[in-house]
């Protein structure tokens, strides 16, 4: 098991309070950071490897080198804690147990884009994360470490899954609906308020001050050759010991259930796992011995994602989980683009009549078909999403579909 | 709730407003937080909310109605003195929700998005609420209710007044 | 300037020119919804999408900007394939119910569909179900089954008119666009978002149901409602009499000028076209005297007429033009007025209220010629006239289309000068208090029926172009002033409208070098005038918050 990052802090009673995070060396990255130039923070963090750990595991140091250096203009910090993707529930841990950890890393990233003001998108059921936050906040602001040249603004959502994607995340900032922007432009071109934007996820800048710290090197040996330290994998459904635990990018799944989860529950035997939250394609038991970084499972045709485990038992029927994602997509699709706006809804129809006992076998073959069709030609990846369990689990598992349907 | 209310912030409320829209560069940032502010004000965002609202934003009403309309969190119409929300999405319907579910609807008499008779609790069956290690779980108003029980439910509703 | 390749055809736009304008330019259209060049670039619709070489995937031609070296392909088999899974989801939910839409024949679902349709369809679920027929205020209809969701009619609140009006509210296949509860779409603008509407969702309740759109014809024209002179095109139903009662004129739609109108028109001016087929139009020449009221002929007319003015001194004749006269007729009216030497003539009659323009493109002068008639030198002392004719010095008055009763002068005044004068002659579209009094009514075409000229406020000359025949005997008053021009000695310039216009070029120097060639479909400025273009829409201007 690789070293504890992310969560060194947890255990300690007095985590989310700044006395409690100044004891574990809470803030002398920043300290550190403030004498380097911003280049050579973005620099470090290129090298670390660091990949979003939001969902779509995009190099963080990347990102930040797309804001145009010439821009005279603001620029903003945005952080994604929007937390919503089924089977993930790291960044409440963040929020609520080391919320300065978060903070800490965003003074360091507005020095590396030059940003001097932040804005922290906290979903809006998140109402206690949202209150502790608000108070790390405030004692940063007493502390004088916010309020000299950066500022954070702590954002309530108010119930859309699509606000954590990047660009609904902004329309929504910006007092809109959540609808996704059509890119080009990108926010680090044209983002929040029309000024260049960059934004990450909760996780990901929660990595910075380590990194900071301890240098790239160190944190991208933590990891696989293309995704460079530890995360928190969320793990939920059939097993033992439910909960989040952190692990090397290189961790195989098969470990995260195992070694960390405490194994299957109910009926003991492995059926399927959801390895990225929900929106990533379901893989069998037989596909468990693989890392669990961006690279890993793409290579098994699903997704990292957000690094949300959902496993589950012989006992689970597949069809009947399929419509509770199936329902879940028709509920959070925007309504902007016209192939996720018809189709989802369509799709839920299609899998409770099968569910139901009204199903026919050429529906399997219609799903899959619009699911595929419709898959890269919306605005935003919410659809692309979605059609990772309509196909997986019906390719993989049409047999259980098949024996719900008449002929 | 027959009593109509005038709908007009306090001076203090005003200027929370105007600090809101303060924090923004373009102060429609503040919408969602003082549509928040006026629901909590108002006990839920009518019509006539709506359009007190544009007017604080020189916005059309129908933009406001828009984003109204978009979110969970916002209600329309009169609600309970508490919300209770039971999420249906992946690992808490593998830890059994639609029982836990049932079961709250049986013990309120009520089904999903109906208040009880006395005004006591509005029910919700929503998308997942991020605390699956502990499914079935449950919100109710500000809080998260984890790891349920139909017992647990049991004590939880009794304790709402 | 970005050169690319569409199709194995090169070209070259202008830098920041997107892939839908830079295809047609091309003659080739790629398919679109949500994309309208009047407005923002929203990229919802899906459908406009093509290949261009080095991308993996198809894109939006209405979000990808031209750049050098591009190689587009319009019509791969991925591209069409595509297509079809586009219109699949655009009809899932849509009710397909074209034997009863008003739509039908202009609806770009249809349109599509038959070049791009999937022809195979598998939705037998239930569909989602929306408000149907519901009045969004005076003009408008909505059918929200219908709508694709493509918000242009949303954006053009937005970005045109700036008051916001329409929304889409909801989510996900529960979207629909509508009004704030309990509001109305009553902006100046609201026929357009009718035009813009792709589908049938957004219908004009003033045309719906009176005639299906294939038995419609269309010409080119030029708005009468303002002074603006905004470019449209007349829709008449020629072919099926039976249907609107009767009514040729059905609707009027804007046409694209950028320097008039850009792609829209205002209400006022969209629905100023009643009058054309309304039961008090004048459709024979009336003679009216101790003997009666009689139809009369042509010929018979025109001599009655020209020998009241031979009867009377010069001083003794005066004449009202009007403004809403087109520039050939001004200038017949003219040679009438010269052939006997009068020169009591003038155009202005106060309206009975100051009409109001707005910010935009109506103005608050509704009289589509006014400029021309100045420019003609029909511009005169109008109170002057009309105190002569009460003072007793007038013996004959002529008045084009006025409603001298109906005007801002009280009505008293007007029936003392008229109770005095000998003589009344009449020439306009439609009977009025002093059409019904006059000696000579001698009816006029409506500028739908006929060819012509108007100058607009800026200066521009634009044509018409006629679309319906006139009405019974009605004429074009430069064919019937012509005529007059003729019995009392002189030379008409012609039969046809175009030769009054060469004469004026000839004649008038405020026209030189103006041709109905030159004026084409886009209007052509006489010498020294300039033009601002069309206005920054509202909905564009900066907004200033207090």
């Amino acid at each position: 098991m690789a070293e504890i990052v992310l969560m060194r802090n947890f255990g300690r009673q007095d985590s989310h309070t700044l006395a409690g995070y100044r004891a574990t060396g809470g803030y002398t990255a920043w300290e550190k950071a403030k004498g380097m130039e911003p280049a050579a923070i973005t620099e470090e963090v290129k090298k670390s490897n660091l990949r979003g750990l939001g969902g779509a595991g995009f190099p963080t140091g990347m990102k930040w080198s797309f804001v145009p250096k010439t821009h005279t203009g603001p620029v903003y910090l945005v952080i994604n804690a929007d937390e919503g993707e089924p089977g993930t529930f790291k960044d409440r841990y963040l929020l609520e147990r080391d919320p300065h950890a978060l903070i800490e890393g965003m003074l360091i990233t507005a020095r590396a884009i030059r940003s001097a003001k932040g804005f922290v998108y906290i979903r809006g059921e998140y109402v206690q994360p949202w209150r502790i936050f608000s108070g790390a906040v405030k004692d940063a602001y007493d502390a004088g470490l916010l309020g000299n040249g950066f500022d954070i603004v702590v954002h309530r959502g108010a119930g859309a899954y699509i606000c954590g994607e990047e660009t609904g995340l902004l329309s929504s900032l910006e007092g809109k609906k959540g609808w996704p922007k059509i890119k080009p432009p990108f926010p680090a071109i044209k983002g929040a308020f029309g000024e260049p934007t960059v934004v990450n996820n909760v996780e990901t800048i929660a990595c910075v001050p380590p990194i900071i710290n301890r240098g790239a090197e160190w944190f991208a040996g933590l990891g696989t050759k293309t995704q460079g330290g530890t995360r928190m994998y969320s793990v939920s459904g059939r097993v033992t010991k439910p909960g989040v635990y952190e692990d090397s990018c290189a961790v195989t799944l098969r470990q995260l259930i195992h070694d960390h989860a405490g194994g299957v529950s109910h009926t003991g035997k492995l059926k399927a796992v959801v390895p990225g939250g929900g929106s990533a394609a379901i893989l069998t038991a037989d596909e468990i011995d693989v890392a669990m970084d961006v690279d890993g499972l793409k290579a098994k045709g699903s997704m990292i994602g957000s690094a949300g485990v959902v496993v589950m038992d012989e006992s689970v029927s597949i069809p009947e989980a399929l419509l509770v994602l199936a329902r879940f997509y028709a509920h959070e699709s925007c309504g902007q683009c016209t192939p996720c706006r018809e189709s989802t809804g369509w799709i839920y129809k299609m899998v409770h009549r099968i569910v139901d006992g009204h199903g026919r076998k050429d529906d399997l073959d219609t799903i899959l078909d619009v699911a595929k069709r419709g898959g890269g030609t919306t605005i935003c990846a919410f659809y692309d999403g979605a059609i990772g369990p309509y196909i997986s689990y019906i390719e993989k598992f049409r047999g259980e579909f098949e024996a719900l349907c008449r002929s | 709730m027959t009593a109509t209310r005038t709908i007009v912030f306090s001076p203090d409320q005003l200027a929370e407003v105007r600090r809101l829209q303060g924090l923004y560069p373009d102060k429609r940032g503040a919408l969602l937080p003082v549509l928040h502010m006026a629901q909590d004000a108002f006990d839920y965002v009518s019509l006539e909310v709506q359009e007190y609202v544009a007017g604080l934003f020189d916005m059309a009403p129908s933009h406001v109605h828009e984003v109204v309309t978009f979110y969970t969190l916002y209600f329309q119409q009169p609600k309970g003195r508490h919300v209770v929300a039971v999420c249906h999405n992946l690992s808490c319907y593998l830890a059994g929700s639609r029982e836990i579910l049932a079961h709250v609807k049986q013990r309120l008499g009520i089904g999903v998005g109906e208040t009880t008779d006395d005004g006591r609790v509005t029910l919700q069956s929503v998308e997942c609420l991020c605390a699956c290690e502990a499914a079935p779980m449950m919100q109710v108003d500000d809080r998260y209710e984890l790891n349920l029980t139909p017992e647990k439910v049991d004590r939880i509703l009794g304790e709402l007044r | 300037m970005p050169k690319l390749t569409i199709d194995g055809k090169e070209i070259e736009v202008e830098a920041g020119t997107n892939l839908i304008e830079a295809a047609r330019r091309l003659g080739i259209e790629v398919p679109h919804y949500c994309y309208h060049p009047g407005l923002s670039i929203a990229g919802q619709c899906r459908l406009c999408m093509v290949d261009i070489e080095k991308t993996p995937r198809p894109s939006i031609a209405c979000n990808t900007q031209a750049a050098d070296g591009m190689v587009v392909h319009t019509d791969t088999e991925r591209v069409r394939d595509t297509r079809r899974s586009i219109m699949e989801f655009h009809l899932i939910n849509h009710p397909l119910d074209c034997p009863v839409c008003d739509q039908a024949g202009e609806c770009w679902l249809q349109i599509y569909y038959m070049k791009h349709g999937l022809y195979d369809p598998r939705m037998t679920d239930e569909k989602v179900h929306k408000p149907k027929a519901v009045p969004l205020g005076p003009h408008v209809m909505l059918d929200a089954e219908r709508c694709i969701l493509c918000s242009r009619c949303v954006r053009f609140c937005d970005e045109i008119t700036g008051t916001g009006e329409l929304g889409i509210f909801h989510r996900g296949d529960h979207s629909e666009i509508g009004l704030f509860p309990g509001r109305d779409l009553v902006n100046n603008y609201s026929g357009n978002v009718v035009d813009i509407c792709p589908v049938g969702a957004l219908t004009d309740r003033d045309f719906r149901f009176q005639v299906r759109v294939w038995y419609l014809d269309a010409a080119r024209s030029i708005c009468t409602g303002c002074a603006r002179g905004c470019n449209i095109d007349v829709h008449v139903n020629r072919r099926r009499p039976h249907h609107a009662e009767g009514k040729r004129v059905a609707r009027l739609k804007p046409r694209f000028n950028a320097d008039v109108n850009a792609w829209w028109l205002c209400d006022v001016g969209r629905y100023h076209y009643d009058f054309v087929d309304a039961p008090t139009r004048l459709t024979a020449p009336v003679r009216r005297n101790n003997a009666g009221t009689a139809e009369i002929a042509w010929d018979e007319a025109v001599s009655g007429v020209a020998e009241a003015l031979r009867r009377y001194s010069p001083d003794q004749v005066g004449v009202l033009a009007s403004p809403r006269m087109a520039n050939e007729d001004l200038l017949a009216l003219r040679r009438v007025l010269e052939a006997r030497a009068m020169r009591q003539v003038a155009y202005d009659v106060p309206p009975p209220a100051l009409a109001e323009g707005d910010d935009f493109l109506l103005r608050s002068d509704r009289a589509p010629n006014r400029r021309g008639a100045e420019l003609i030198g029909l511009g005169g002392d109008t109170g002057g006239l009309m105190a002569s004719a009460r003072a007793g010095r007038l013996k004959c008055l002529w008045v084009f289309h006025h409603d001298l009763l109906a005007s801002g002068w009280p009505a008293a005044d007007v029936r003392q000068a008229l109770d005095r004068v000998e003589t009344l002659i009449f020439t306009g579209t439609n009977a009025n208090a002093i059409s019904e009094r006059a000696q000579w009514v001698l009816p006029a075409a409506a500028w739908v029926e006929r060819e012509g000229t108007f100058t607009n406020f800026e200066g521009r000359v634009q044509r018409f172009r006629s679309a319906v025949e006139p009405l019974g005997q009605a004429l074009p008053e430069w064919d019937l002033l012509g005529r007059i021009v003729a019995a009392l000695g002189g030379t008409p310039a012609g039969g046809r409208a175009e030769l009054w216009f060469r004469e004026l070029v000839r004649t008038v120097p405020a026209f030189a070098g103006l041709s109905y060639q030159a004026i084409g479909d886009h209007g052509q400025l006489i010498p020294g005038a300039t033009s601002a273009g069309a206005p920054t829409p509202p909905g564009r201007r900066v907004k200033v918050h207090g």
